[in-house]
């Protein structure tokens, strides 16, 4: 099922938490609503799924206007950060829920009952976990059974709100990948909310960047990251280094008179070399510390002007170079993005 | 456990300061709770149980003892209703005048008992606010079963709302908007999500609401009027007969109070320890 969101407008008092967003959502998509708290992306989700009103716009599902519809109505799964599994139900119950609540005529017999919560705990690779509680599980697992009871009313669209801001960094990991290959299998659109921009670009087909309300940039993840349309997006999505400065006739000049003007730079499109190069522009910079555990060797500079640089090496190049904490380096930047100065705060 | 107590901790008093408040404690606890609780059931059994099982023959006293138990059987469901009402509402929205809502639920906590029967004499008694009217209809509310009633609710209101509220605001909405998009009714999320989730806090306050639902004393006293065989509960019936100098009697009638005590003390212990093993296991 597609969604389509329509001018929606949600404010809580005197805050804005969302300020006329628009967005599509094909059908049989994986999307993620990617923004730093208070972007308002929760909001959105739950706007969707009718738990939350918006003041202005409209929520349709294939091109049907359901925005009156209560979140029982509109037959959406959603998966919450902390699970809300029914903490005194089993297992297999909390998966049985969505069945049993059925008015009689449309609700399975037991055994098709049976049948299929097997099926999605199955799924869920916890078969042997039924008749445990919630809280004997880890995790993790709460919230595979958390998306398993989400599926087993057959929903129209699977809505995860951060479904893995509560678990540790590993299983996250797992848990993301594991959530992109279930997507793969089941295929039903699904949006998910996420301040990780790692989760979002690795998981979604679209990812749409918010802040303050608005939707900054929607497309894939290789647009967002690549292609950012503001600086917020730039500097959201990665790490950057950040210039000020001016652009006079297509030159950046960085450091320079500030005229509105920012450079960015991610860390890894700065070239370190220990005499100045010929042919192109650099800036001398001082380096203070030296990271090299991991897949890339990460140096921190100081410049002329006092601000610091990060930069990204590949670890050969970072053998060859040999630098080390107190040596003077030349750094060229070989790929700058240069946005005006946002006008608004933040 | 004795090792842990032996072994000096590393924050804590001495051992002799252990004892000494340890034993402080007993002190207190035999002196003011335990020694009454022994006399109560001395006194009663005092001339044998033929004299104990005989007072229980007085008309006047099974009269109280049914009227207590009618007076709880509608005090406690009238709460039951109100204190989930009041739990859910103030627990789970937000609305404008939610404090002073929680105020008005403990005001019965604040308020003499005296007091509260006061105002419902001065309400709905012969001289009160509407006592005309009431008669005029020919309908009987103070020195009568109704207002032994609502003198009752009244002092009442606050155990199972003040028992639930907090554990329901802890336990939040996710359970409830998960059954919502699950497909569930407003019923079925209200009998098959908040109910079990606060089963073992909904029946201590419903204990501790009956407890004193039948001892209550000033509230009752006042809005009765004494009238023996009509319009006296078990702690009336207590005062009347201890003051007729009939001690066995009055003691008997006052163990059946000191027995609901004891059991509700009992399920409340149960009651605990199974929440414990609850949260313990939620972790």
């Amino acid at each position: 099922m597609s969604i389509s969101v329509r001018q929606i407008t949600k404010r809580f008092g005197g805050f804005t938490a969302l300020d006329g967003v628009d967005i599509e959502i094909p059908h049989g998509s994986l999307v993620a609503l990617l923004g730093p708290s208070g972007s308002g992306k929760t909001t959105l989700l739950r706007i969707i799924a009718g738990l939350e009103s918006a003041d202005e716009g409209s929520v349709r599902f294939d091109g049907e206007d359901i925005s009156n519809r209560t979140a029982r109505e509109r037959r959406v799964g959603f998966v919450f950060q902390h699970y809300a599994l029914f903490r005194h139900m089993s297992v297999f119950e909390n998966v049985a829920f969505g069945l049993r609540v059925r008015p009689r005529s449309t609700r399975p017999s037991p055994e098709r009952i049976r049948a299929r919560v097997h099926e999605l705990l199955d799924l869920i690779q916890l078969g042997n976990q039924a008749q445990r509680y919630p809280s004997q599980l880890s995790g993790g697992q709460r919230q595979r059974v958390a998306l398993a009871r989400a599926l087993a009313v057959e929903p129209s669209v699977l809505l995860l709100d951060e479904p893995f801001g509560a678990l540790d960094a590993k299983v996250r990991l797992e848990l993301r990948r594991w959530l992109r290959s279930l997507h793969d299998e089941v295929g039903v659109t699904s949006v998910f909310v996420t301040h990780d921009q790692d989760e979002a670009l690795e998981v979604a087909d679209w990812v749409a960047v918010m802040n303050q309300g608005r939707i900054e940039q929607i497309g894939t993840p290789d647009e967002v990251y690549n292609a950012p349309a503001s600086s917020f997006v730039y500097n959201f999505l990665g790490n950057v280094n950040l210039f000020h400065g001016r652009v006079d006739d297509g030159t950046a000049y960085i450091n320079d008179v500030e005229t509105g003007h920012v450079a960015f730079v991610r860390p890894h499109a700065l070239e370190i070399a220990r005499k100045p190069p010929s042919g192109t522009q650099y800036f001398r910079a001082v380096v203070r510390h030296v990271n090299a555990a991991g897949p890339v060797a990460k140096v921190e500079a100081l410049t002329d002007w006092g601000a610091p640089v990060h930069v990204e090496l590949s670890q050969e190049r970072y053998r060859e170079l040999a630098i080390r904490k107190g040596e003077e380096v030349f750094v060229t930047p070989k790929d700058i993005a240069v946005f005006a100065k946002e006008q608004r705060a933040g | 456990m004795v090792n842990a107590i032996a072994s000096a901790p590393p924050i804590g008093e001495s051992a002799f300061v252990r004892r000494a408040l340890i034993a402080t404690a007993v002190l207190f606890l035999t002196a003011f709770l335990l020694t009454p609780l022994a006399v109560i059931f001395a006194v009663a059994f005092g001339k044998g149980v033929q004299a104990y099982l005989a007072s229980f023959r007085d008309p006047d006293t099974l009269s109280a003892i049914r009227l207590t138990l009618v007076a709880a059987a509608i005090a406690v469901p009238a709460n039951l209703v109100f204190g989930i009402a009041a739990a859910w509402a103030i627990g789970k929205f937000e609305f404008v005048g939610k404090g002073v809502l929680v105020a008005f639920i403990d005001l019965p906590f604040a308020v003499s008992p005296v007091v509260a029967g006061l105002t419902y004499v001065l309400v709905f008694g012969a001289q009160g606010l509407l006592g005309p009217t009431l008669a005029a209809h020919g309908i009987r509310i103070i020195f009568a079963i109704p207002g032994i009633v609502l003198a009752t609710i009244f002092v009442t209101v606050p155990f199972i709302a003040r028992e639930l509220l907090p554990l329901m605001a802890a336990q939040g909405n996710d359970e409830e908007e998960a059954a919502l998009t699950l497909g569930a009714n407003g019923w079925q999320t209200f009998l098959r999500v908040t109910v079990p989730n606060v089963k073992w806090a909904l029946l201590y306050g419903v204990i501790l609401c009956n407890a004193r639902a039948m001892g209550e004393f000033g509230a009752v006293s006042v809005v009765s009027g004494h009238i023996r065989g009509l319009t006296d509960t078990m702690p009336l019936q207590i005062e009347v007969l201890y003051n007729d100098y009939q001690f066995v009697p009055a003691f008997a009638v006052a163990t059946l109070l000191a027995l609901l005590a004891l059991a509700t003390l009992l399920i409340k212990s149960v009651v605990e320890w199974r929440v414990g093993t609850v949260k313990g296991n939620a972790g």
